[in-house]
Formats: structure tokens, sequence, C-alpha cells
């Protein structure tokens, strides 16, 4: 039973990386982060159910906070580059080749 | 009364940085008047921090905390190197900003809320704690390296910078989770006596632990994951790379060591990848230094070459007797040279880091003798040619690697120092052999001129501490 919700966080986690190296657009991007930190609070409360603890709970609501903070400062980025190019793509903002 | 003093520097910065906050909703008080309030509060820090530098392992607050912050000689010492490079950085911001005009009184709370983070990161033995401070600093350093609103080429730096970051910060939370449910506990020492009872080859714990490696690599500018830091370096604001690039790597570093020293298995398992790492980090590192033309973008893989040596020192720390004094003290010989030179090109660079490249600092000797000198000291300590720190860093981080046995690392070290002499030798010969073609004027601000001399005085003092100690 708690192998399912295991698999569950693992693909949702997977789904989030390559979210994150294939698609273009900043928005997208952000939303697969989020995917990535939802598939491991789901984790969180998987284990918590396992170990019966109360203890992955909290962590998975620390980790909410932390979340919704960095959401917060991408759309703000979001918005900031859209001023500057009116556009979204990645691959637009490409001054800085390292 | 002891855990309170040690608790002490984190609320002295902690309350600066929200007094800061709240000062900004005044129109009458002048951004230069908050860079002084905003030295105090570091300076104020830095000597509580100094009073308890020689406090041995503590747990703060155990009953409270329920042993998260354990505070012990290295964190102090970290503590005081992230200290001394805010106090450092705040310093030149005060030059750099009479001639770029982008600063608004928030830039210096945000300084002291990321230190804010850092130091908490330092005391953390907790991975729950750890993640959250370390998310403190990087959202802060996030928005420091954007700061300059109206420059495409800095939001460029955060956007690359805010979407690898929360990617390894990402990787970080889902080790985390691997790890609470393999040991039932997100506690260095549970997860030290878990390991020690059980077994680290637990897949749960083994995939935790790489999940972590990746954020904490990603952080530290390692080898696979070291890309996104020419670009962010190459675009934030000159005080702000030399910020990121020593206190940030600092704090990083301490976490780094202190997790991997909770157990002796645990670090056993790991060594032949952080060996690998270690050494291709130092040549990747030093082949990017080569081909670069901006000295920001120089400094920048040249921080890279110097993660792979804190990463040797990594692999040859023994977890039995763990004392940080190797990394300690390589971090604070970085610290000084790396932030030198950015405080020097804080005023150097002019109005809009219009000098960047090595072609724009010619004949620099000619006309500002003195800081063609002291550039020529951080860049010789950052070589690590004696009798600066970087030498005496150096050479301790290869003799600890000699010692743990790893002789193939300490030649494979050595001969990275070799190559990195070259590219900073390439600057050290542009200043001194070539007729100057500019007057080299500056903002007028005495403060950043003040932080190089102070640094250069720090150079050869770390340098010879060991040897008059």
């Amino acid at each position: 039973m708690i192998q399912n919700y295991l698999i569950l966080s693992i693909i949702l986690f997977c789904l989030g990386i390559l979210g994150v190296i294939t698609r273009r657009n900043v928005f997208t991007v952000f939303m697969s982060i989020e995917l990535m930190l939802n598939a491991a609070n789901l984790a969180f409360l998987a284990f918590s159910r396992l170990h019966e603890s109360m203890d992955g709970h909290v962590l998975a609501m620390m980790v909410m906070a932390v979340a919704a903070a960095e959401a917060a400062l991408a759309l703000a980025v979001v918005i900031l580059l859209h001023k500057h190019k009116g556009k979204l793509d990645t691959n637009l903002f490409s001054l800085l080749k390292g | 009364m002891d855990d309170l003093m040690l608790l002490f520097p984190l609320l002295i910065i902690g309350s600066g940085a929200l007094l800061l906050m709240l000062l900004a909703a005044f129109e009458k008080i002048e951004v230069e008047s908050a860079s002084y309030i905003s030295m105090g509060f570091f300076a104020a820090a830095f000597f509580v921090q100094l009073l308890v530098a020689s406090t041995p392992e503590t747990v703060l607050f155990g009953k409270i905390f329920n042993g998260m912050l354990v505070s012990s000689n290295f964190t102090t010492i970290a503590g005081l190197i992230i200290l001394g490079c805010g106090f450092f950085t705040t310093m030149s911001s005060h030059t750099y900003f009479r001639v770029n005009l982008f600063c608004t009184l928030e830039f210096y709370a945000i300084i002291l809320f990321g230190t804010c983070g850092m130091l908490l990161l330092t005391l953390s033995q907790e991975l729950i704690t750890a993640f959250i401070s370390l998310e403190i600093m990087s959202l802060s350093i996030y928005i420091l390296v954007g700061y300059d609103r109206s420059n495409i080429r800095s939001t460029e730096a955060i956007l690359k910078y805010l979407m690898l970051g929360a990617f390894a910060g990402a990787f970080f939370i889902m080790g985390t989770a691997f790890i609470y449910g393999g040991t039932q506990s997100t506690k260095f020492a549970e997860i030290g006596s878990f390991v020690a009872g059980h077994s680290a080859t637990n897949p749960l714990v083994l995939g935790g632990v790489f999940f972590i490696f990746v954020a904490f690599l990603f952080k530290a500018a390692a080898f696979p994951f070291h890309a996104w830091v020419i670009d962010v370096y190459d675009g934030a604001a000159a005080p702000v790379t030399g910020f990121m690039a020593t206190a940030l790597k600092t704090a990083v570093f301490t976490i780094f060591a202190n997790f991997l020293a909770i157990n002796g298995a645990l670090h056993q398992g790991w060594i032949t990848f952080l060996f690998y790492i270690a050494v291709f980090t130092m040549f990747g590192g030093n082949l990017i230094a080569i081909g670069q033309h901006s000295i920001k973008r120089m400094l920048a893989a040249s921080g890279i070459v110097h993660s792979g040596y804190l990463l040797i020192a990594l692999v040859a720390i023994s977890t039995d007797h763990f004392t940080g004094t190797v990394i300690g003290y390589y971090l604070a010989a970085y610290a000084v040279g790396t932030l030198g030179i950015f405080s020097a090109l804080s005023y150097l660079g002019g109005e809009g880091e219009k000098r960047a490249t090595f072609e724009d600092f010619k004949g620099l000797a000619k006309v500002r003798p003195y800081s063609a000198a002291a550039i020529t000291v951080f860049l010789l300590s950052m070589a690590g040619i004696p009798p600066t720190a970087g030498f005496m860093a150096k050479f301790y981080v290869i003799t600890s690697a000699v010692t743990a046995g790893h002789m193939t690392l300490a030649l494979l070290g050595i001969m990275s120092s070799i190559l990195s002499i070259r590219y900073y030798l390439r600057l050290i010969i542009n200043m001194y052999f070539h007729e100057a073609e500019e007057y080299f004027e500056t903002g007028g601000s005495p403060w950043a001129t003040a932080a190089t001399f102070i640094l250069v005085f720090c150079v050869f003092a770390i340098g010879l501490y060991p040897i008059v100690i």
C-alpha cells in the first residue's frame, strides 16, 4: 500500500525534472519545480504513515511554507522578465553564455 | 546563558535586518546611513562571535530546539568568516553605489537576512532546519543578484540562478524525505546512530544522501553543476558577487562537512564519489578559467577550482574526531583573497562596471600602484604563493590528504595549483607590464579602498598566524 504512494511520488518527481529540462517557458519551469517539491511532500506523508508518527506532517508543512516563499520570488522574476522582453521563452535570455 | 551568547550573533543580525526593513519605510533615511547601520550590526555580531569563539561543542537550547542547533569550534569559525564577509561587503557596496545608482535601503536589509540564514545553516544539525536556512540564504542571494532591475544582464542572471537553485532545493527536500523514510528521523545524530546500527547501504539512505549531495554540490558549484556560477557571477554587481563567492561557500561547506562527519561509514561509502568530483571540479574549473577574458568570469571559474580543493579537504576529514580546522582555515584564506579582489573591483570598476576585462586593467600599476599591489597580493594568495594565506591553506589541505592516505589526490591538487598560476599571472602582467591607457578615476568614497587594504593585512595575518602561534 505504502509503495504505491512512494511510486507516485517518484513519478511526480521525475515528471518535474523532465519539465525543468525540456520546457522553454519560464512559467512551466517554475511549475515543474513546484511539482518536485510536492512530490517530496507526498513522500513525507507516506513515510509518516509508515512510521506512524506525526513528524512527516510537520515537515511537509515547513516545505509548503518555503515553496510559497520561492513561488513569490519566482513570480516577481517572471514579471521582471516580461517587462524586459515581453515574452517568457528562456531561449530569448542568452546574453550570458557560460 | 551560554547558549544565548552562542546564538547572540544570529539574533543581532536578524534584528538588524528587521530594523533596516522597517527603516526603509521612512523616506528621510539615506541609503548611505543604512550602510553604516548594517556595518555596525556586522561589527557587533563579529565581536560577540569572537568572544564565544573558543566554546566547546554545545547543543543550543537542547530542550527547546530538540537538538537541532549545535555549536562547535568549527561553526563559530565559519560564523566569524561569514560575518567578516558581510562587513567587508557592506563597506565595498557603500563605494560601489556612489557610482551605480540602483541601491535602496532594502539592499542592506537583504544582505543581513542572507547572513542570518548562513549563520543558521552553519549551526543546524537537522535536515529541515538546514533546508529552511538554506532557502533563507538562497532567496536573499537571488534578490541581491537581480537587484539592478533595469539591467537585463542581471535579470538574466537571477532567472538562471533561481531556476537552477530551486531545482537543487527540490533535490535536497526529496533527499530529506528519503532519509526520513529510511531512518525515521531528520536529525544528524539519529541518522548517525541508525547508520552505525544498521548499514549505510540501506537503499533509502543511499538515495537520500545522494540527492542531498547533489544539492550541496550545486550550491558549492562543484563539477557537474558548475556551469551556472560563471553567468550568475558575471551578471551580479561586484560586491554581491564577492559576498556570494565567499560567505555562501563558507556556509555550504560548513554544513556539507557537518553532514559528512555524522558517521564514518557514511563518509567512507562516498569517498570514491567525492574523489572524482574533486578532481573534475579542479581541472574543469582551471580549463574554464584559462579561456576567460572578463575578470569576474575568471574569478568565478577560479572559485570552482577552490571548491575542488575544499572537496579534497572533505575527502580527507576524519570522522572520529572531526574538528574542521583545515576546512575552516581554507575558507578563511579563500574568503580574504576573493573578497579583496571584489572590493578592489567595486571601486575600480567605475560606472556600470565599465572596466571588466583583462584589457581594461592594463597599466593599473602606473596610475594606482597601491591598488595594483593589493590586487597582486590577493591573486598570489589565491594562486598559493608563500607567505600568503592561500599558500598555508593549500599546504594544510594537501597535508591532510596525504595523512588520510590519498596520495593521488594530493598530487593532482598540486598540479591544478600550478595550472591555476597561469590565469592569475595574466592579470598581474597586464597591470604591471603595459602602459596605462586611462586615468582609473574612482567614485570618491574611501570605504572600499579601506576594505581592500585591511584585507591585504588579513591575507598576511592569516598566512602567518599558524607560524607565529
